[in-house]
């Protein structure tokens, strides 16, 4: 526990220190990743930890994204109320939609929620455009902070607290029991379990962590657009993000969210376009074939090698759940 | 006369037009123990499913403690005090053995499940009484031998408290040194008062943990009495053997 924290304050001491080190033009990338860790923590302690994987991301985070532009560009709410109240639309209405779904199991949850994301996709366009921006979308929304080193430091406070947050509580018994239910959920209605409440909590929590990030992104990038937001590469780039790193770690999220977003950024002077994608998909297979459980089993497993640790029973588990 | 803990009346269950369970009653006493037998296929594990909620019947009536308990799920019924383990072990595969008997201590309440993080000693002691040596509990399931994975479903299910135990096939892939140690051990829990409904192929290892044997063929209840007098029974013989 203490050897974590410490990991943890190491780290926020470098992130912090990041915008004395580095120009203005990279600061913005570390912005991105900071977004995408959080989007990818959100899906990790859903996803990740349960084992019912969500296609429909970034329908929670369009929510928050778009309740918030429409109130504050539309209506002039100030940002402080339109904020809040898109978060918490983004977990009732989330909650709302996505708990009838998670009766299905497997595949048939993936597709339920990509469905959602789709529609969504698809109403925002069609339904009152006058106040969604249609296919457009809105732009000129009203930003949080301005200035790379302002917004850097909300992105990553943001995403430092949901980190240390979401990474105590998986470390508790919660953690342990939503990594049961991925493992079997009816071994665990068997040990007397309300398998139902513990997965509307962990969806209710996902869906506060997407709105917060979503909101955040949304008043940091100024626009929102239905094809921006409702995007399957948008979608990947979460999912490989936490995959990459390692699921039901929190922290591989992270990981992988920064990994992504470096490899994506600092490629795009050599490759063109769509084939980043490509060489991206093949890294992540890569990775995929050598280290099936993420970035993060890497790193713990070199950390170990170093300290001449065999990981054994309990230790596994605290670095496993 | 001693209380009806858990009591089956004309329970059915129908998978499309065959019935796996049929107009099946049968009762267990508190402190009793009771055998389950049956051929392959005779309704055994579906009437578990039935009794845990699993599977809901298509008709008649569960009354635990003389309470009617159909329209409860699972886990409501594992609080009221029924526990089942599984004919095949199904461990928490990633997770040591103290924190698979943790899953069956937790509390169903997330606030209090939040505060449960770390190792307790009641993990430990439920750990040691079904027979786990020290270097066991940290390790993970796949490096257990099948009577240790016996033992492990147990230990969980003692974790929820009950008071009646569902064994399923409990003596399955063990070797003879570890039926001897497991029937020690349901000894034991019975002395202690718990109540157990036992499934098994194992007759000869079965006979002198029950005191009540119910055979069952095609779902139906066939014989009922001491378990000599049920192998003697010319319709169990039937059953089991054919004409």
């Amino acid at each position: 526990m203490k050897k974590s924290l410490s990991w943890w304050l190491l780290f926020t001491v470098l992130m912090s220190s990041m915008p004395l080190l580095i120009s203005t033009r990279s600061l913005r990338i570390f912005i991105f990743a900071n977004f995408i860790a959080i989007f990818a923590m959100s899906w990790d302690i859903l996803s990740g930890y349960t084992g019912y994987i969500s296609f429909g991301h970034p329908f929670l985070i369009g929510i928050a994204g778009y309740t918030s532009a429409i109130l504050s560009h539309q209506y002039a709410t100030p940002l402080y109320i339109s904020m809040p109240l898109a978060i918490l639309l983004t977990m009732v209405a989330g909650s709302l939609f996505f708990f009838p779904a998670l009766r299905t199991r497997g595949t048939y949850f993936a597709l339920v929620t990509l469905a959602f994301m789709e529609v969504t996709y698809h109403l925002v366009q069609v339904v009152r455009p006058d106040v969604t921006g249609g296919s457009r979308g809105l732009t000129g929304l009203p930003l949080l902070v301005t200035g790379a080193v302002q917004n850097y430091y909300v992105s990553l406070f943001a995403m430092l607290l949901i980190g240390m947050g979401l990474w105590a509580l998986a470390r508790s018994g919660l953690g342990t029991v939503l990594s049961a239910i991925r493992m079997d959920e009816d071994a665990v209605k068997s040990a007397g379990l309300n398998t139902s409440k513990f997965k509307l909590f962990a969806f209710t929590l996902s869906a506060l962590v997407a709105g917060i990030g979503g909101v955040l992104f949304t008043h940091y990038l100024g626009s929102i657009s239905p094809r921006g937001m409702f995007d399957i590469n948008f979608l990947f780039t979460i999912l490989i993000a936490a995959l990459i790193g390692g699921e039901h770690s929190i922290v591989g999220p992270i990981l992988g969210a920064y990994f992504l977003t470096f490899l994506l950024e600092f490629s795009r002077p050599y490759i063109p376009g769509s084939w980043r994608y490509l060489c991206y998909g093949m890294i992540a297979l890569i990775v995929y074939m050598y280290a099936p459980r993420g970035l993060f089993t890497i790193v713990t497993a070199v950390e170990n090698r170093i300290r001449g640790k065999n990981l054994k029973g309990e230790e596994y588990d605290s670095q496993a759940a | 006369m001693t209380a009806k803990l858990l009591e089956l009346n004309a329970l059915t269950k129908k998978f499309g037009g065959i019935f796996a369970v049929y107009d099946l009653s049968f009762h267990v006493e508190e402190g009793e123990s009771l055998g389950l037998i049956g051929p392959n296929g005779s309704g055994k594990t579906t009437t578990f499913n039935l009794i845990m909620s699993e599977l809901k019947q298509d008709e008649g009536n569960i009354f635990f403690e003389g309470k009617e308990i159909s329209r409860y799920p699972t886990h409501e019924r594992v609080k009221m005090g029924i526990s089942r383990t599984y004919q095949i072990p199904r461990p928490f595969g990633e997770m040591s053995v103290t924190k698979n008997i943790r899953i069956g201590l937790m509390p169903d309440e997330i606030l209090s499940v939040m505060r449960m993080n770390s190792a307790s000693k009641r993990e430990r002691e439920i750990g040691n009484s079904v027979g786990f040596k020290e270097h066991h509990l940290q390790a993970l399931p796949n490096e257990l031998s099948m009577g240790d994975l016996r033992r492990l479903e147990l230990a969980r299910t003692i974790a929820t408290n009950p008071k009646l135990l569902l064994l399923d096939e409990v003596f399955a892939g063990l070797t003879t040194g570890e039926i001897t140690e497991l029937s020690e051990l349901l000894k034991k829990k019975k002395k202690e008062g718990l109540t157990f409904v036992i499934v098994s192929h194992d007759l000869k290892s079965l006979a002198p943990l029950v005191d009540r044997v119910v055979v069952v063929s095609f779902g139906q209840r066939i014989a009922e009495g001491s378990f000599e007098q049920v192998i003697a029974d010319e319709k169990v013989k039937e059953a089991y053997l054919g004409k």
